[in-house]
């Protein structure tokens, strides 16, 4: 490898030994293992929890259930990050198979899931509901009664949140611009079609761990998660102490995709070790993980009114998201589904009405591409059933009605720096667009290509703070609180740190999140830490330097702008005997460590009854195209080509930047092809990966490619997930033109594909 | 109900008192403190957790220790040499930059040294049949290709420069 921007990852000798310690390696003396008791119906009141037969399990310290979460002075019991609406354990009442009703401490974690699974509760089962469009029916079981008198909000909702108070939707964004009947009367066609997405897992490998300790009235807890502040804040209110009272610290994770946002089992580990006085740790087995947080399922119908000529009058979006027992960051998806599902386009006359919506079944929260990749793949598939109806190439058709630079969004930002037309150009090129989306296919294959494009919002506002500091050994340290959880941000921070002091990246130490040590973050998501992160880091290492060629100008007796920096000195330009150590710096300030402190913040936010307003301070643009074979006889898809185009402004790192690009698209095409989240009256029958694939090597395409656009001068752009949302819907569009059929529904199983060519081919005959 | 069992684990010997049913996985980590080797779905579909069993892949949460009695058990910390050398399979992760999150790579890593055992040369499709049983949701999959074929080199040149 090689180039001026591929710089490897600084940890990557402790990954191939090893030797780099996750949040499940984390042991502390004396501590407990603790194990949940969890419901096994869907929806019900709890008659009776008897623990008596886990007592009976040797080793065991603490049987915990809500009734003696009273002995915790001054507990509130019930958090949330937007809403607070999740018990810490369930209390009179289950919302969903998996939710917690009993947890188990002990000293060792055999005897904590012995004794746990020895704990008998009994319920009065309640009727439940498990479709979005269903629960919002006036006869609906009422999973939560939100009342507007009451507070609800969680700190982490930065939004105007609009429940529909007495139904299950949390909550209702809605976007309108323009007058849409006179949209649709301006029409020359209108077309109309409900598109679906299930739920689906992240699959980190790394489970969910933490460990909680008390240490002279202050909580300490050591976890897996991408939200460090969230968590310490959503602790410090359960257990009623100031948030400085509480300390997060945030090893790496292997893996997360949004699944350790927001606090998951922080409060219950924090409950046991304090009620046992003990260290208590806990980590999640895997059928744990896939009801403990899951992609929202999703029903999302698009009706657009078109002119002859291939322009958009009018666009009317009706999203349900199922957001499971718990509303979790489900409102904010509802929200940023809500604008995303507009698109990059010219579009006069919109109207969104996005319900976020309770059912019983596990949360649905974050997941790598943010509500995008449900709302891509309805409205870009809709793109392509809106081409095919005008008689209109695709490609040419988006082109048609894209967005330009200076060009206003529905929400009546005006967009700058924008790229979708390279993006989609690029993917074209990769796919040889220009001979057709059709191609040449072999005996008894179908062969086609598909293309999307992406636009999707970083969150608006946040804040991001970093330190950089600089010991009396010369040695330079990052103070940031984004998290490592795979995407190589410690390596990232690092370079972005070295550049202005013009050091080796691989000399600066980065010190992971810790509340007590690093400064605040509103925390790793969204694509936004290499941008907002990585300028508050760049800030401070710039303002460092200074620092440090002012002391040498004074020590020196020189003017500032005759000084050079170099590595660990600054001399005098040409005078190399002239030279003071950055160590001998710090030491005559009498300090240990000369530190310089930046905060780096976007501004925006939408008005909630209109949508209007800054949506997104920046946009991630991209697009995805895809070359697919269908065998009619079995339905099996085969990905022959998939390429997909970002839009990077600056890539900081060649190699983390193709790595991500690389992951989103494999994590996409999973989601394209046979992810999928399966219930059966609120039973989750897919809680494993034998039931849940999840792309292997034998799953890759021929061939896999990418392009990262640049732009000289243009600032970083995130890549986390872009290449993620649109994935799904250029596959599926590629599949629908093969087969001549119409698919709303993912993932593109063989029984389906099969279906909607039966379907196709019975109509012709 | 301890059954005793005779393990020779990174070219160490223990003489351990296990369960009947307890798993490699379980003796190897919370045992042996053996943090390399890591659970993922437990029921042998990932490969996360695969150790050399008398030189063989095997998911170490699938094996009970009870039956491993007298096996040598290889596992990535046993792959090190004696002065922290990595093994050149090691070495072409690194060079590669062949992970992100990096929780698969032991298992990836123990099953190309088993791969490049069985076939010195394996071309990218045979490398990828081989490592289907290791799955890496970060979606390393390019790299990790390009590791093997960087492993195989360098493996062939040790072979070279022993001979």
């Amino acid at each position: 490898m090689s180039g001026r921007t591929t710089f490897g990852m600084i940890d990557a000798w402790e990954r191939v030994t090893a030797r780099i310690r996750l949040s499940q390696d984390v042991s502390i003396p004396g501590m407990l293992h603790a194990a949940v008791v969890r419901s096994t119906i869907p929806h019900g009141r709890l008659r009776r929890i008897e623990t008596s037969g886990a007592w009976t399990v040797p080793g065991v310290v603490a049987v915990v259930t809500a009734a003696d979460l009273a002995r915790i002075p001054n507990l509130r019991p019930v958090y949330g990050p937007q809403i607070e609406d999740q018990p810490v354990l369930a209390h009179e009442r289950v919302r969903y198979v998996g939710d917690m009703v009993a947890l188990v401490a002990a000293e060792n974690a055999r005897a904590a899931r012995e004794a746990a699974a020895r704990v008998v509760v009994e319920y009065d089962p309640l009727p439940a509901v498990f479709d979005p469009i269903e629960a919002l029916r006036p006869d609906a079981p009422l999973i939560h009664e939100l009342r507007p008198e009451e507070p609800h909000r969680g700190h982490a909702v930065y939004f105007g949140l609009r429940p529909i108070f007495g139904t299950n939707c949390c909550n209702h964004f809605r976007l309108y611009t323009g007058d849409i009947e006179r949209g649709f009367a301006e029409a020359d066609l209108v077309l109309e079609e409900t598109f679906r997405v299930p739920a689906a897992q992240h699959v980190a490998m790394e489970p969910h761990a933490a460990l909680a300790y008390w240490e002279d009235g202050r909580l300490v807890v050591i976890s897996g998660t991408q939200t460090p502040f969230n968590t310490r804040q959503i602790l410090a209110q359960l257990f009623g102490l100031a948030p400085e009272q509480v300390r997060v610290i945030v090893p790496p994770m292997g893996g997360s995709f949004g699944s350790k946002v927001f606090p998951r089992i922080e409060p219950q580990v924090a409950v046991l070790a304090y009620l046992t006085g003990r260290p208590v740790k806990l980590v999640l087995d895997r059928y744990e993980e896939f009801v403990t947080l899951t992609r929202h399922a999703t029903v999302v119908t698009i009706r657009l009114g078109l002119t002859r000529d291939g322009r958009i009058t009018a666009k009317r979006v009706q999203a349900y998201w199922s957001t499971g027992a718990y509303a979790d960051c489900g409102p904010d998806v509802a929200r940023k589904g809500g604008f995303g599902s507009v698109g990059p386009y010219r579009i006069p006359h919109v109207a969104v009405d996005s319900y976020c919506v309770y059912t019983n079944l596990p949360p649905a929260g974050a997941f790598r591409g943010y509500a995008v990749t449900e709302v891509v793949w309805a409205s870009e598939r809709m793109m392509d059933i809106a081409a095919d109806a005008l008689g209109l190439d695709p490609l040419e058709f988006r082109l048609r009605n894209l967005l330009h630079d200076g060009e206003q969004f529905a929400t009546g930002e005006t967009l700058h720096d924008v790229h979708f037309r390279e993006c989609l150009e690029a993917v074209a090129r990769a796919l040889h667009w220009e001979q057709g989306s059709r191609a040449r296919s072999p005996e008894g294959r179908l062969r086609a290509k598909g293309l999307a494009v992406v636009m999707k919002g970083m969150t608006t506002p946040s804040r991001s703070e970093a330190r950089v500091g600089v010991d009396r050994a010369g040695r330079v340290t990052v103070y940031s609180s984004t998290v490592e959880l795979g995407q190589g941000a410690r390596t990232v921070l690092a370079q972005l740190a070295a550049e202005p002091l013009e050091i080796p990246y691989t000399t600066v130490r980065v010190v992971d999140p810790d509340t007590d040590r690093t400064p605040f973050d509103n925390r790793t998501t969204s694509s936004r830490s290499t941008y907002m992160m990585g300028n508050a880091v760049r800030q401070a290492a710039e303002a460092l330097a200074r620092r440090l060629r002012e002391l040498a100008a004074e020590r020196l007796e020189a003017a500032p702008e005759d000084l050079e920096l170099l590595p660990g000195a600054v001399c005098v330009r040409g005078v190399p005997e002239r030279c003071v150590s950055w160590g001998e710096l710090v030491t005559a300030t009498g300090s240990d460590e000369l530190q310089e402190h930046a905060v780096f913040r976007n501004e925006g936010g939408l008005d909630p009854e209109t949508g209007h307003g800054i949506a997104s301070s920046h946009w991630h643009q991209g697009a995805a195209g895809a070359e697919v074979e269908v065998d009619p006889e079995t339905g099996q898809v085969r990905i022959l080509r998939l390429h997909a185009a970002v839009y990077a402004g600056r890539v900081v790192n060649q190699l983390t930047a193709a790595l991500q690009n690389e992951g989103s698209m494999i994590m996409g095409l999973g989601s394209a092809l046979f992810e999928e989240l399966v219930y059966d009256e609120g039973q989750p029958l897919t809680t494993n990966l034998s039931d849940y694939l999840i792309p292997s090597f034998l799953d890759l395409p021929v061939t896999l490619s990418h392009d990262l656009l640049e732009c000289p001068g243009a600032e970083v752009h995130g890549l986390g997930e872009t290449a993620l949302p649109p994935v799904p819907a250029a596959i599926g569009n590629a599949v629908a033109r093969a087969i001549g059929a119409c698919l709303t529904e993912l993932p593109l199983t063989p029984e389906r594909v099969l279906r909607a060519l039966r379907a196709t081919r019975q109509e012709a005959s | 109900m301890g059954q005793v069992v005779h393990l020779a684990v990174n070219g160490e010997y223990h003489e351990l008192s296990v369960l009947c049913d307890e798993t490699l996985l379980e003796t190897l980590r919370d045992r042996l403190g053996l943090t390399s080797v890591r659970e993922t779905c437990g029921i042998g579909i990932c490969g996360a957790c695969t150790v050399l069993v008398d030189g063989r892949p095997v998911s170490s949460c699938l094996l009970l220790t009870s039956l491993a009695d007298d096996a040598q058990v290889t596992t990535l910390e046993g792959l090190v040499g004696p002065n922290g050398a990595l093994h050149p399979v090691q070495e072409a992760f690194l060079a590669q930059q062949a992970f992100q999150c990096s929780y698969c790579t032991p298992g990836m890593i123990l099953s190309v040294v088993a791969l490049l055992t069985e076939n010195p040369t394996p071309t990218p499709e045979e490398a990828a049949a081989y490592l289907a049983g290791n799955l890496c949701r970060c979606g390393s999959y390019l790299r990790i290709l390009a590791a093997v074929e960087d492993a195989a080199r360098r493996l062939q040149q040790t072979r070279k420069l022993s001979r």
